[in-house]
């Protein structure tokens, strides 16, 4: 039995104890110069915290008010969108996101869903990946653990309600490794990127010489459907698809 | 023919016998500057007749001829007295002489000494003090002899003057428009009023329009009578070179004509009315705008110098019943352009909008007065609030900086008012109300630890996770096949006897050992024997009902083990069984103890 303590000790020890001492004198540093108005400078800790491939919606989150604060609406939506991508069902998070929208130039109405995939996306996003995965792991350690109980149990009635409640905690398992993956799998496909450029044509084609469709400006979000050649195929929440400059935009 | 000639004549034809008849010339003074003015005197005491004037060489005549005449009657001995009077100006440096003048006595003609006057370099301003002085009294009786000739434009014109021509938005300038002449007028006549483009203006003095004081000026080294026309302040309302427009007049002036003979020229002489028009040339203001360093959020557009009082009728009162609120602005600037000063009472009070009361007034020095903005709040639920403090900020063109004022900070207490029971009739419905929103902004940061990870080594997905996933299930695995080997290990009851047999004689021996402490020599055996057989009777498989020794030391041998280890354990048995009934002396209940146990550990070991 202690063999599997260390064991599961020994598996959870990265997971736990990444956030080390420098990360955490950074990020108190920032949040420090964050609450003295020192937007910038601030700014410029949280960088420097994600600098090496790091992500964390925190940071992410903090460096967009850090933005916001600044007046840089485009920057500031960038990273709220990365933070949300990374904790889609953080309140904080999405709150920020829609008084952001709220202050740029395009007022875009998103195409109405149908009820259903509102609640399958609400549902799917209403965890972040890595507490999916927690959550997964308890249940199907708590499953396994009834399901220990079944085989010692002795009365016919304890063995039918532990076999039925391990059954049960092994199919939420189940459920929470799918949501889960599907969250991973909507992130990984549905690619976004938000302008940059102040006012920006979407062309019919990819070349500069094609069709003016229409104008979008700074911190509007699209959709990336492809890419070509330094030009991107992208489509508006409202459903208008055109092609652009890939410098025009960053990638959330 | 005027009064004069009548008079004049009059005394002429009233001869009387005169004591002593003189005709003295006098001057004011012998010695003068060039452009002052001095007073030549001819006096007869006596009647006469054709007065000559003398030749004023060298001298000009600015005013003349004043004839006066005094009668006097002292003990029925009657004097009487005529002088005529002329004002002269030196134009130059020098020695001039006043000639004789002639008049005629009893038809004997009798003249005057010549005066000599020395005439110096003039000093201007004293001079000119001296002619106001002189002229102000009668401004057009005085018109040189030259102005008929003389261009009418400079006898007449007008313009426009400004206090400062560099100013900064919003800062007062007064303008003049002033009226130079140098003639007589008869009628005025407004033609365009200006229409000061790019300012906010306000007149001064209005009702003075119809008695224009005149003054003495001199402009370009010439003398004239000035009247300022119209004043106004001036406040522009944009940056950039603005001109002031000009003000436009027609007048009909009286234009002295060259006289015709002696008589004319001593009486004033023939005039003629000419119509003028006159327009003030057009003024350059250059408007800066106020500078943005260091301009202050609460700057509203106010330039000049302003104090800024606030205050409140009462600090402590009940709720639904009125307070007010009082900011006053004093000073002096462009006070009516002011805008609104943002109060911001409590929310929980209700605001209306104020009442503006202006106290201004206009003068060359630039507009001042106070405005006065009384507000009326109505609170509507008890408890202890604060007006914030009124921040109201201006421009001071003079020290080129913005200055802003602060209002004191008024605590209220606001009572438990009269319920709606009483007979106030409250706006709110109820006590209970909608939070309202003040203003939207993002949510703070956050402040918990970053749970940092690399771009690609998520958690889910990763080996550890699966790791991790499959920990559950492999302990149900492990479990299961726990169970399953336990229960194969249970199920042979020989193998388990033969296992237990062991533990079960411990016990006995355990039970064994306790008996001889206590001293029971009896149960000591019995529980030694009981001990021995049980394990036998366990270790053997050999039923309770089987259990003696010919059985036990048989199936020992069977299993191989050896005749002493036989022989000693049988001894052992016989010797409890032994004791059981008769006392034994010949060995202690010890060595029976350790023999006993030494042969199960033997037996153990061997089977």
């Amino acid at each position: 039995m202690k063999r599997i303590t260390y064991l599961v000790l020994l598996l959870a020890l990265p997971f736990t104890s990444f956030g080390n001492d420098e990360v955490n004198t950074l990020f108190a540093k920032g949040n420090d110069q964050y609450a003295k108005g020192k937007y910038a400078d601030a700014a410029k800790t949280y960088q420097s915290i994600l600098n090496n491939g790091n992500q964390s919606a925190t940071v992410y989150f903090n460096l967009g008010n850090a933005y916001y604060k600044q007046g840089d609406i485009p920057s500031a939506i960038l990273y709220y969108e990365k933070a949300h991508k990374i904790n889609p069902g953080d309140d904080d998070i999405n709150f920020n996101i829609q008084l952001c929208n709220l202050k740029t130039t395009d007022k875009i109405d998103p195409t109405p869903d149908i009820f259903l995939t509102k609640w399958w996306e609400a549902i799917v996003m209403a965890f972040s990946v890595g507490t999916l995965g927690w959550l997964s792991i308890l249940f199907f350690i708590a499953g396994s653990g009834v399901f220990i109980a079944y085989l010692y149990s002795q009365s016919v009635s304890l063995k039918r309600t532990s076999f039925f409640t391990a059954m049960g905690l092994i199919s939420i398992g189940l459920i929470t490794i799918i949501l889960a993956a599907t969250q991973v799998h909507y992130f990984a496909s549905h690619k976004q990127a938000i302008v940059f450029s102040n006012a920006v044509n979407v062309k019919s084609e990819p070349g500069a010489g094609s069709k003016n469709l229409f104008v979008i400006h700074e911190g509007t979000k699209v959709d990336v459907l492809e890419n070509s050649n330094n030009w991107m195929r992208v489509r508006l929440l409202n459903g208008n698809e055109g092609w652009i400059l890939v410098g025009d935009v960053k990638a959330i | 023919m005027t009064i004069k000639h009548y008079i004049l004549t009059l005394l002429l034809f009233c001869t009387t016998a005169a004591m002593g008849q003189s005709f003295v010339a006098q001057v004011s003074k012998t010695q003068v500057a060039t452009g002052e003015v001095f007073e030549v005197q001819f006096t007869l005491n006596a009647s006469g007749d054709k007065f000559t004037p003398p030749n004023f060489a060298g001298f000009q005549v600015v005013g003349g001829p004043n004839q006066s005449q005094s009668m006097s009657s002292i003990n029925g001995q009657v004097t009487q007295s005529v002088s005529i009077g002329y004002d002269l100006v030196a134009d130059k440096v020098g020695t001039f002489t006043i000639g004789s003048a002639y008049i005629v006595i009893n038809g004997r003609p009798v003249s005057t000494k010549p005066i000599v006057i020395t005439v110096v370099k003039g000093n201007p301003q004293a001079q000119q003090r001296q002619q106001q002085q002189q002229q102000a009294q009668s401004p057009f009786d005085n018109t040189p002899p030259d102005a008929p000739g003389a261009d009418m434009k400079k006898n007449i014109f007008m313009r426009a003057v400004i206090d400062k021509s560099r100013v900064y938005l919003g800062e007062q300038i007064t303008l003049t428009y002033k009226l130079y002449t140098r003639v007589s007028l008869v009628a005025n006549d407004l033609d365009k009023a200006p229409d000061l483009n790019g300012f906010w203006s306000q007149d001064v003095n209005k009702n003075q329009q119809q008695n224009i004081p005149w003054k003495m000026e001199v402009y370009n080294g010439q003398r004239y009578n000035v009247a300022e026309v119209k004043q106004t302040i001036l406040f522009p309302e944009r940056a950039g070179n603005l001109t002031i427009d000009p003000l436009a007049m027609t007048f009909v002036v009286r234009k002295a004509l060259p006289a015709r003979d002696v008589m004319e020229q001593m009486f004033g002489g023939r005039t003629e009315d000419v119509k003028i028009k006159v327009a003030s040339p057009p003024v350059t203001v250059h408007v800066q705008p106020l500078p943005e360093a260091g301009k202050p959020a609460s700057f509203t557009g106010a330039v000049g110098t302003f104090a800024i009082e606030g205050t409140v009728d009462k600090r402590e009162l009940k709720a639904n019943e009125a307070l007010n609120y009082k900011l006053k602005i004093t000073g002096s600037g462009n006070i009516k352009l002011l805008k609104e000063v943002n109060i911001n009472p409590p929310t929980d009070f209700e605001k209306y909008d104020p009442k503006i009361t202006d106290a201004v007034t206009e003068s060359i020095k630039g507009v001042s007065g106070s405005r006065e903005l009384a507000y009326l709040m109505i609170p509507r639920h008890e408890g202890t609030y604060t007006i914030e403090p009124v921040q109201f900020s201006y421009f001071n063109p003079k020290t080129n900086k913005y200055v802003t004022l602060t209002t004191p900070v008024f605590p209220i207490k606001v009572n438990k008012g009269t319920d709606a029971a009483g007979n106030v009739t409250s706006l709110a419905p109820a006590d209970q109300r909608d939070i309202k929103m003040l203003a939207k902004d993002i949510r703070y940061i956050k402040s918990s630890s970053p749970d940092l990870y690399n771009e690609g080594e998520a958690f889910f997905g990763s080996a550890g996770y699966w790791l991790l996933l499959l920990l559950g299930p492999l302990a149900f695995i492990g479990a299961f096949a726990f169970r399953k080997r336990t229960e194969e290990f249970n199920s042979d009851i020989v193998k388990v006897k033969n296992r237990r047999a062991a533990k079960l004689a411990a016990k006995h021996m355990a039970n064994a050992g306790k008996e001889m402490q206590a001293g029971n020599t009896k149960a000591f055996y019995e529980a030694v024997s009981k001990g021995l057989y049980g394990y036998l009777s366990d270790k053997l498989n050999i039923p309770a009902a089987d259990l003696n020794q010919e059985n036990i030391a048989a199936e020992l041998k069977l299993k191989g083990v050896s005749d002493a280890l036989i022989k000693n354990m049988t001894d052992t048995l016989d010797l409890c069984e032994m004791a059981r009934f008769a006392p034994v002396s010949h060995v202690s209940q010890q060595q029976v103890f350790d023999g006993a146990k030494s042969t199960i550990n033997d037996i153990e070991t061997n089977v």
